[in-house]
């Protein structure tokens, strides 16, 4: 996929990613993890970390919905392939003229911009329930962030999705891949409780990027420069992720019409 | 000309000497054990099968990911931010209450798919017109998942002992299995009921998740019961888990098993509550599906 064929087919992206958000609205399993599954968690950190205070609520609040967006892009973005195949309309899509890349970028959209519910839901629980006044300490750069961190989800979405209608037994994996993301980047409490030696590997994850940049942003406890360097390595795993999806989306159509398995798994 | 001679058997010899009462009494009981038999060759065939028929679709590397690492990963998950809310000395608290949570992966996923899956494989129809025992089908399907229920729980105490410092050293290990044993019952005894659920509802999987994550704040596992508000205490005591982690952490703090029996005691009728709920929902709807026609009726 490259930047050229999202600006010409720009129109699709918006149309798969509205008519994903509405088909999937009628999904408990999904409106179960974008929406209650964030909400529990937002519920359960709130009540344990009701002792640190406001600043405590506003990072539960923001490290609640990215579990939602993080479990949106690995049951939803990641099965995404995969849902096509199981519905039959795999083939028909494939088959259009539009690029299977952009369309899948744009079901990534409607997944990513439906788990952000999950926040402001957060948001109002935490206010409601809670009855914290919460302030996002540098809104622009919140945003700022907020938008990186969509780029950086659906360009991660993109890989995760062939590799794991490639290799069945990755996928095998989803289930034991939700809460050590959570761990690793950082979701809920700070990386540097973890073992120095996993670090590394936090750094490879763009989820961690994106909660370095939203944490920092909404309880105003990171320096400048610590955003800007989370929002260029969101950029650059971005760009390299959309770099290796391009690959393996060719690698992928290819070895299905080579194999004639398109449909089957 | 042939003649089969046949030999008569001590048994009919004896019977046509006994009075009727007695022949009448002893056929009974004949047929009794015959039924008892049945019914236990029902209870392990059942048992074994629906439990190799869960696992269909899911080879042992999936089985480790989602019965080992998932629940693992959650229990760290925990134990963090538990740790990080208070202090790394309530370690303990944290371990032992998710580490007993982990009895309700299979208690309520397992328990569930067990029983809908019937529905979803279109296998419920010959159930239903089986002249099997209802209540020896049914905890023919809980029993394995109890068996895994507690294979879980003593992983994810390894775990907390080997990788999270917990510490069994003055703990009476007989009662703590006596506790994941009754836990994991009484969790099971929940999941019969959402898996009857699962029988008039398309999204078992809403219903599964959302009961599963409710439990990490109900029970206690993550929250002390006395910090929450009274409403939801009174919900934590009417669930599974609730008394058993409280029975746990007691234990490992140095309680006896004379002093927590009532809490297990408690536990247990919980889970039996639930069964014996989940049986007469299992029975109506059986009636209800049967006269409606809508057995498979999504």
């Amino acid at each position: 996929m490259n930047i050229r064929s999202l600006a010409k087919y720009w129109r699709t992206v918006l149309i798969v990613a509205e008519m994903n958000i509405r088909q999937q609205m009628m999904d408990g399993f999904i409106i179960f993890t974008v929406l209650f599954q964030p909400i529990i968690i937002a519920l359960l950190g709130l009540w344990m970390l009701k002792d640190k205070g406001a600043d405590a609520a506003v990072f539960v609040v923001v490290g609640s919905g990215l579990t939602g967006l993080w479990s949106s892009l690995l049951f939803i973005s990641g099965g995404s392939i995969n849902f096509e195949r199981w519905t039959g309309t795999l083939e028909p899509l494939v088959a259009v003229p539009t690029p299977f890349d952009v369309i899948v970028f744009g079901k990534n959209l409607g997944n990513v911009i439906q788990s952000l519910i999950s926040m402001v839901v957060g948001y109002f629980v935490a206010s409601l329930i809670f009855g914290y006044q919460l302030e996002i300490q540098q809104p622009l750069m919140f945003f700022a962030s907020l938008l990186f961190t969509i780029i950086a989800f659906i360009s991660f979405g993109l890989v995760i999705a062939p590799v794991f209608v490639m290799n069945p037994n990755v996928r095998a994996w989803q289930n034991a891949m939700e809460f050590p993301v959570y761990i690793l980047c950082g979701f809920l409490f700070p990386v540097l409780l973890l073992p120095k030696w996993t670090n590394p590997v936090s750094w490879l994850l763009p989820p961690y990027w994106a909660a370095v940049a939203l944490h920092g942003t909404s309880t105003g406890g990171a320096p400048l420069n610590a955003t800007l360097f989370a929002w260029g390595m969101m950029l650059l795993f971005s760009l390299v992720d959309l770099f290796i999806a391009s690959r393996l989306f060719r690698l992928m159509l290819h070895k299905a019409r080579e194999d004639a398995t398109l449909g089957m798994e | 000309m042939i003649v089969m001679w046949r030999r008569r058997s001590a048994h009919e010899t004896t019977i046509e000497k006994l009075p009727i009462e007695i022949v009448n009494r002893k056929s009974k009981i004949v047929n009794q054990m015959k039924t008892l038999t049945n019914n236990l060759r029902l209870f392990w065939q059942g048992a074994l099968l629906s439990y190799i028929a869960l696992f269909h679709w899911m080879r042992p590397i999936q089985y480790a990911a989602s019965k080992i690492l998932m629940p693992l990963a959650q229990m760290f998950f925990f134990v963090y931010l538990g740790t990080y809310a208070t202090s790394a000395d309530n370690r303990s608290f944290y371990i032992i209450g998710n580490a007993l949570q982990i009895a309700a992966v299979s208690g309520i996923y397992g328990m569930t798919m067990s029983i809908g899956g019937d529905r979803d494989n279109g296998t419920l129809g010959y159930i239903f017109g089986t002249p099997a025992n209802r209540l020896v089908v049914f905890m023919g399907r809980a029993f394995m998942n109890i068996m895994d229920g507690v294979l879980g729980v003593v992983i994810a105490f390894f775990w907390g002992v080997v990788l999270m410092g917990l510490d069994l050293s003055s703990t009476n290990i007989a009662a703590l299995a006596l506790i994941i044993l009754i836990t994991t019952i009484s969790t099971c005894g929940l999941g019969l009921l959402m898996g009857c659920l699962a029988l008039i509802t398309v999204n078992v999987m809403f219903v599964n998740n959302f009961v599963y994550f409710l439990l990490l704040i109900f029970s206690g596992a993550n929250i002390p019961l006395a910090s929450l508000p009274a409403w939801i205490r009174a919900v934590s005591y009417a669930l599974p888990l609730t008394r058993g982690i409280m029975a746990a952490r007691s234990l490992v703090n140095g309680a006896t098993l004379a002093e927590i029996a009532p809490l297990l005691w408690g536990e247990l009728a919980v889970g039996m509550a639930y069964f014996v709920l989940g049986y007469v929902l299992f029975k109506v709807f059986e009636v209800v599906a049967k006269r409606r026609g809508t057995l498979e009726v999504f």
